[in-house]
């Protein structure tokens, strides 16, 4: 059987998680999701996904405090990141950057087949 | 320098008549001489030469009496009248030296004074209320001891500054009070030093901006909910669209695909209007930042095409690109620089009725990079031109268009941002024939 790109979803909000979820399985990826960093954090390092798309707004912890503890672990140094928010003020891009993030999305400037591009991208 | 003065004004006074006197004197003989062949007919015959000379040397001795008088009572008078100067400039200094204390201690401002080690002295009421202290527990304290947490490597760059003579202007940092409340201060030191008072080496003033930073800092935070609240459901419309428009999860009849097409479009008008919505507040709280680098305006004016493509199509619109191979590399805001041509296009496509022309053009007018986008639309009415790019206004002409969506914000940010960024925007225009809109860049 091929080997499955793992991708995890780490959102607050309902649909949106439900609909990439749909969209990234219904393109052959293996998909987990979340909807906290909490959650999303145990999950990750669980798991180890080869993607993880990460908000930046959630409750309990953000995406910001949970990529740092990604980042302090030894799989999670190097784990691949893709933010995917609705900020896109320069101070939120200017820390993606910071933290080693490359990828940074605007959610309402990509359709998902874009997305799915994304993604398949190593 | 002035008492000098007015001991000297006497005596060159007296000098100056006795000598005009003299002169006058010696010249009168020879004067009256040519005048008269016998200067006593002058005089008439009651007085004679001899007389004349003697009372005319009788007045002489009495004026330079008089004169040698004055001076040597002004003289002996000089010394006490200087002690009376000397003690009304005591009296007004005390004055003014009270008047500048109760200035100081009254100021609404902190001030303080720094000695050579940065140690406080001097605090006024207004410091020692800013830090909510009384003075024996401030004076004698350096002053970035009251430095917030985190400010560790700031405040030691500030005082490195002080130490080597450079007056600190207004400069932002965090302090503490006594109670542990954090207060953000802009921090001007200047320069006070003399040779008998050590210490006040330097005059410090501490502005407290908290407020204006909370306040600051809640209008950010504000725009980032904002941002993130309007984003989520309308994303979650766009992808919900595009999954069933995929196919994905069944296919969609053709007049479900076409409300579903229909659906997305009026979506993505809800996303550009909050995306300007969001540009314009940021804007107007000052929270825009400009962040230059390498820009590429063709890429970034076919990007704009390509994304416009539905509506192009569905208006049949001619799409004319003269870019003349110009602007693939310039340094600007590539983010600003499409927002404002992306308003510019989108504006040019919506304005401009079916099978008409839109035309963009690249040109370097003498080192000036311009970017003009033209159309053959509906053009702005004369008497409106001036009002075109203020906040809310729609020309009249098309407002009544139901299928032009206009929020009455897009030249307004136009016109903000291309300013940001250091450049301006022109247009000509013309009802019923079309509108030129030309950018010029710094």
């Amino acid at each position: 059987m091929e080997n499955k790109k793992k991708v995890l979803v780490v959102d607050d909000d309902d649909n949106l998680r439900m609909v990439l979820m749909d969209k990234l399985g219904a393109s052959g990826f293996e998909v987990a999701d979340a909807p906290n960093g909490e959650e999303g954090l145990k999950k990750a390092l669980e798991w180890h996904p080869e993607v993880i798309l990460l908000d930046v707004m959630m409750p309990k912890m953000n995406g910001w405090q949970m990529l740092n503890k990604v980042r302090t672990d030894a799989w999670g140094k190097t784990a691949r990141v893709i933010m995917l928010t609705g900020l896109d003020d320069v101070t939120n891009v200017a820390h993606a950057v910071g933290k080693g993030v490359r990828e940074y999305i605007l959610k309402t400037n990509i359709n998902l087949d874009e997305l799915v591009k994304t993604v398949s991208a190593s | 320098m002035a008492e000098k003065n007015s001991t000297l004004r006497p005596v060159s006074i007296a000098i100056a008549v006795i000598t005009v006197w003299l002169i006058v004197f010696l010249l009168s003989f020879p004067i009256l001489e040519k005048i008269y062949s016998d200067p006593t007919q002058f005089l008439g015959n009651r007085m004679s030469i001899e007389n004349f000379q003697f009372l005319f040397l009788s007045i002489t001795f009495i004026v330079v009496g008089t004169l040698i008088a004055y001076i040597v009572y002004l003289l002996l008078t000089s010394k006490s009248r200087a002690a009376l100067i000397a003690g009304e400039s005591m009296k007004w200094l005390a004055l003014s030296r009270d008047q500048f204390r109760r200035l100081y201690e009254g100021a609404p401002i902190p001030y303080l004074t720094l000695d050579a080690k940065g140690e406080i002295h001097n605090p006024n009421n207004a410091a020692l209320r800013f830090f909510g202290v009384v003075p024996e527990e401030i004076e004698g304290k350096v002053l970035f001891s009251f430095r917030a947490e985190g400010e560790d490597e700031r405040a030691s760059r500030l005082m490195q500054f002080y130490n080597s003579g450079v007056a600190l202007n207004r400069e932002e940092i965090r302090m503490v009070t006594k109670s542990g409340e954090e207060k953000w201060v802009l921090l001007s030191v200047f320069d006070i030093k003399h040779p008998m008072d050590e210490k006040s080496v330097g005059l410090a003033s501490l502005f407290d901006i908290s407020d204006q930073k909370r306040l600051d800092q809640a209008k950010t935070q504000f725009l980032s909910l904002a941002s993130h609240q309007l984003r989520a459901p309308i994303a979650a419309i766009k992808w919900l669209a595009d999954m069933l428009l995929s196919g994905d999860i069944g296919e969609l009849t053709e007049k479900q695909r076409d409300y579903m097409t229909r659906l997305g479009n009026v979506n993505r008008d809800m996303i550009d209007l909050v995306d300007t919505l969001l540009n314009v507040s940021r804007i107007e709280i000052g929270s825009l930042t400009v962040d230059i680098g390498p820009t590429n305006v063709q890429e970034v004016c076919r990007s704009i095409v390509l994304e416009l493509g539905p509506q192009i199509e569905k208006k049949r619109l001619r799409i004319d690109e003269r870019y003349n191979g110009l602007f693939e590399n310039i340094q600007s805001d590539p983010k600003l620089l499409r927002i404002i041509i992306h308003n510019l296009i989108s504006n040019a496509v919506k304005y401009t009725p079916d099978e008409g022309t839109v035309t963009i053009t690249l040109v370097d007018s003498g080192g000036q990079k311009q970017i003009t986008v033209s159309d053959t639309g509906y053009g702005i009415p004369a008497a409106e031109k001036d009002r075109i790019f203020t906040k809310l206004y729609r020309a009249s002409n098309v407002r009544s268009l139901s299928s032009s969506q206009g929020t009455g914000l897009g030249l307004y940010l136009v016109q903000s941002l291309i300013e940001t960024l250091g450049g301006s925007i022109d247009f000509v225009s013309e009802e019923n024939k079309g509108s030129s809109f030309t950018l010029t860049l710094k």
